[in-house]
């Protein structure tokens, strides 16, 4: 074929790609670094801070720029962008800016002195370096915040640590994808091998018990499981009737119903993989290795597993890559020391609006994803580039 | 094949043509918390408007909105939001200014309107318990942190507006002083040391039917909920003890959204819903706290609706907007940190 | 082998257990969630399918997950022929590209189209969705049709070439004859894909366009009710008939 009518062929989804995914998520990705708001809303106070040398105070100049280009922006209401801005990285900020902007044209010259009387903050250099922080283009407030980082006078520091949330919640995002990781393939791998050794139909029929699943959606799965563990659900009235426990267990809303339900939803994604390396397993192999005398632990140890280890790696990537994102299952069935970061990625983007903290938590969450990805591709070696 | 391949395309394409175009013959769409309220007003309200109006629910999460105006495509017209949404939407110009000389701005009761928003609700929250199942509950915010007196657990609304105040209350200090307080570092700290110590005994609700359905199934003993589907649940036969002397409440109002195409229309609609006759019609089936000044001091209506929240507003603490717009975003995320821990 | 059987009845009975109490849970005559009910009732599959939410949700489901599969199926079976036959140097590249979406973690993605498809207009919009449900259904149909064209005899296109036939011709005549039941199988993934779809739907859906799911979320989270599991019931069905259907086409294509 030649490679014109190829390349055309190709073209329309690049082109569908390209647009509908690599370009929203680059625009993501800037979206975490990007600083925009003092530069749009109050140019010409930028422009002053930019030429401040950062000591003291700044001249008049700043101040009067301030006074009328925050009074134009409020009148215009594009005032409030940056006031968010600025009250993320340092609450008390907003009120500040909102008086000055409030007094109109009420202010007179010298506005080195007829601002701060409004509100003594002005006088305080931290609260000028705060504004100078803003001038952009780029950022690192948001990256590090996400890391409960913060771009202090002295280079970065630790946030306060009744305000540290994220690198707890990074660590739990990696500990509860871990479990459900390890579960999942140490469930997964005998099922497959019996898939596997059926003749069908058994096989296909087995395989359509894994399928179905998987054809369903987390949501679906997910609500099954809040229902059954409803405390006025089928399990806990099984248990009762059963004399088991005496009152209806609390299941739903504790880390135990979230793993349960995260590895019965990610389990199929685990099968696949594995069954497919299993089924080009040359089954003459195990039983060359038996009639030479090997145990059934050694054929598993030294034929098996060396053979479906691609498929382990690839199966368990695949899991843990979708397990990091888990924003449903969790939302439904944890408790609120069970959200994991797709949970706050949410907040921050419908109901905080912070769109900066979401992309960046989102940024952080891909350069996890990637290193996961290298690094199964590292363990799966040739067998995993040769498969694709 | 064929045919059903080009059924198929004319579908897909139909459908965009009329997704994409939001300049098309678009109904006046209104949007609400959603609910049987919802279905109240809708027979009430909306349907007595005249001209047809579409209602959707939403869940009082901001973002699309702004995504809306942003992307020039608005799909909804009224919309009712929280005041600190509505301040912050108003100033970032995501809300349009209300017309006053379409809307009455005089009928609202005081506080009841905004730049860019009218009066919608009174909401509040307060402490509320199963009478059957406990007899004698907390009267104050000191006792419902009380455990040695009043056993059992509680639960509180999960988020730091609302839960810090009431943590301050709990922990003995007058409404008054507490959003003077509450924007201290001391007071912070006190309240979330206080929020530490009851912390055993405590649950978190995220949604607005979780205080009954936990008092209900005993869960928890006391709760703090919404005092709209408290008093609902009580016109309904339940047996609530329900603490007005707790009350925290704010108001709801009704926004237009920037650029909208039918922004005249929504103006005359706002008008229409915030006027008594039609109030009057919901107070008849909810015990709703109208901001219309005619309808909530209406003798009538009060004494038809004992639970309605304005009997017992001047007891309560209104909760202070500016406050959590100023202080917000770092007490949430303290919040937050201090939920995970 | 048999102890096979033992240890993986437990895992079988696990995977699919909350299926069928989902179904069982369904048929309660009350709104109470049992596994033993007193009688069998069908009364909340009527609400499903006479509510106007839930029927609004299944149009839009249907309407979105045809519209995705169409796009994703075309753009994505001539992407595979053109990545099979095309012999490009950067192969490896160019696949890990068309399956990108795969790997992205579905919260990120949803968040980055938001974004974007906010900027452009897009979100609120069943054209929004569409697209973007394509954009995560296409890695499917790339790997199905690259699979069926790898199992296909190589030299066929060569010997239609030296029959005389353009590139177009037989691929017209020959390719997509041999791999159709390859390309179906892919329709049926992209069609399960965008039913499933959760997390892009949350952010790009406005009221008006809820699918299945979107809805499903909505209704838990006001109350439990066993319309929602009779919702996830038949949507189950409908997984088992994708099953089916690529299980049938797959024995075609052998």
């Amino acid at each position: 074929m030649p490679r014109g009518l190829a390349a055309a062929l190709l073209a329309p989804l690049l082109l569908l790609l390209g647009l509908g995914f690599l370009a929203p998520l680059l625009a993501l990705l800037a979206t975490a670094v990007r600083d925009p708001e003092l530069a749009a809303t109050l140019p010409g106070t930028r422009a002053e801070l930019v030429a401040w040398d950062g000591q003291g105070l700044p001249g008049e100049g700043a101040f009067a720029a301030l006074a009328r280009e925050s009074t134009a922006a409020l009148a215009d209401r594009r005032l409030g962008p940056l006031t968010a801005r600025l009250n993320f990285s340092e609450p008390g900020l907003r009120a500040a800016l909102l008086r000055v902007a409030r007094a109109g044209g009420r202010l007179s010259a010298p506005f080195a002195d007829s601002v701060p009387a409004l509100d003594q903050r002005w006088a305080d250099p931290a609260t000028w370096q705060a504004l100078a922080a803003a001038r952009g283009p780029l950022t690192s407030l948001y990256l590090l915040r996400a890391l409960d980082l913060t771009p202090g006078a002295a280079g970065i520091e630790a946030v306060p640590a009744d305000l540290a949330l994220f690198r707890e919640l990074f660590a739990r995002t990696l500990w509860v994808s871990l479990l459900v990781t390890l579960a999942c393939i140490l469930l997964a791998y005998p099922l497959a091998a019996l898939i596997a050794g059926l003749r069908p139909p058994w096989s296909g029929i087995v395989t359509a018990m894994v399928l179905v699943p998987f054809w369903s959606s987390v949501l679906v799965r997910s609500t099954a499981w809040f229902a059954l563990l409803a405390r006025e659900g089928p399990v806990n009235e099984a248990l009762l009737a059963a004399g088991l426990i005496a009152e209806p267990l609390q299941m739903l809303g504790t880390r135990a119903a979230v793993l349960v339900a995260t590895i019965h939803v990610l389990l199929p994604v685990a099968v696949l993989p594995l069954l497919a390396v299993m089924l080009r397993l040359d089954p003459r192999l195990p039983r060359a290795a038996a009639s030479l005398g090997a145990g059934p632990w050694l054929r598993f140890w030294r034929i098996w597993l060396p053979l479906t280890l691609p498929g382990v790696a690839a199966g368990g990537a695949l899991v843990f890559l979708l397990a990091i994102g888990f924003y449903i299952t969790p939302a439904l069935l944890g408790g609120e020391r069970d959200q994991l970061i797709a949970w706050f990625i949410a907040q921050f983007l419908n109901r905080d609006v912070n769109w900066g903290m979401a992309a960046a938590l989102s940024v952080w969450l891909l350069a996890l994803a990637g290193a996961v990805l290298a690094l199964a591709g590292l363990l799966a070696g040739d067998a995993w580039r040769a498969r694709r | 094949m064929k045919a059903w391949l080009g059924a198929l395309v004319a579908l897909v394409f139909g459908a965009g043509v009329i997704g994409a175009s939001p300049l098309a013959a678009r109904d006046l769409t209104i949007v609400a918390g959603g609910g049987a309220l919802q279905d109240h007003m809708r027979r009430t309200l909306f349907g007595t408007f005249g001209a047809p109006v579409v209602d959707t629910a939403y869940d009082y999460n901001v973002g699309p909105i702004r995504a809306m105006v942003q992307a020039r495509n608005i799909t909804w017209d009224v919309v009712m939001v929280e005041a600190p949404d509505l301040i912050r939407g108003c100033e970032d110009g995501v809300f349009e200014r209300i017309d006053w000389s379409v809307v009455n701005r005089a009928k609202f009761s005081a506080g009841g309107t905004n730049e860019c928003g009218a009066g919608a609700i009174g909401w509040g929250v307060s402490v509320f318990w199963d009478r059957n199942r406990h007899p004698a509950g907390p009267a104050n915010f000191q006792e419902f942190w009380d455990v040695q007196r009043f056993p059992g657990r509680r639960t509180l609304r999960r988020g730091a507006r609302m839960t810090l105040e009431i943590a301050l209350m709990g922990d003995g200090v007058p409404a008054a002083e507490v959003y003077r307080l509450l924007a201290t570092p001391a007071g912070q700290a006190r309240a979330f040391a206080a929020l530490d110590r009851l912390r055993p005994n405590l649950h978190f609700w995220t949604g607005g039917q979780q205080p009954i359905e936990l008092v209900n199934n005993g869960e928890v003993a006391f709760a703090v909920g919404f005092v709209g589907r408290t008093a609902n649940a009580i016109r309904g036969g339940a047996a609530y003890e329900l603490r007005w002397p707790t009350l925290l409440y704010a108001f709801d109002y009704w926004a237009v959204v920037r650029g909208s195409p039918n922004a005249a229309a929504g103006m005359r609609l706002i008008e229409h819903i915030t006027n008594p006759a039609p109030l009057l019609e919901l107070t008849k089936v909810w015990p709703v706290n109208p901001v219309t000044e005619a309808v909530a001091n209406d003798s009538d209506v009060r004494a038809r609706n004992p639970l309605m929240m304005t009997n017992h507003q001047a007891g309560g603490l209104q909760i202070d907007t500016e406050f959590w717009l100023e202080h917000g975003p770092a007490l949430e995320q303290r919040f937050a940190a201090w939920l995970n821990r | 082998m048999p102890w096979l059987i033992l240890a993986t009845g437990p895992i079988l009975a696990f995977l699919l257990a909350p299926l069928l109490a989902a179904l069982v849970m369904s048929l309660a005559p009350t709104e109470t969630l049992t596994l033993a009910p007193a009688s069998l009732s069908l009364r909340w599959y009527a609400e499903f399918f006479t509510n106007p939410r839930w029927i609004q949700a299944t149009i839009n489901s249907l309407i979105v997950g045809g519209g995705a599969t169409l796009v994703a199926t075309l753009l994505g079976t001539a992407a595979a022929i053109g990545l099979h036959f095309g012999r490009f140097p950067a192969r490896g590249l160019l696949l890990s590209i068309l399956t990108l979406p795969v790997v992205t973690p579905f919260i990120v993605t949803g968040a980055a189209l938001f974004f974007a498809f906010s900027a452009v207009g897009l979100s609120g919009s069943l054209v929004g969705l569409v697209l973007g449900h394509s954009v995560i259904a296409s890695p499917f149909v790339v790997v199905t049709v690259l699979a069926a064209l790898q199992g296909q005899d190589a030299n066929l296109l060569r010997a239609a070439a030296s029959l005389g036939a353009s590139p177009l011709l037989a691929l017209r005549r020959v390719v997509l004859p041999l791999i159709a039941p390859g390309v179906a199988a892919g329709a049926v993934f992209a069609f399960a894909t965008s039913l499933d779809e959760f997390i892009i739907s949350l952010f790009l859906a406005g009221p008006g366009q809820f699918t299945l799911p979107r809805q499903m979320y909505a209704t838990v989270r006001e109350y439990t009710t066993p319309t929602i599991l009779a919702a996830a019931t038949l949507l189950v069905a409908l997984s088992i008939l994708f099953v089916l259907a690529t299980e049938a086409l797959r024995r075609r294509a052998a």
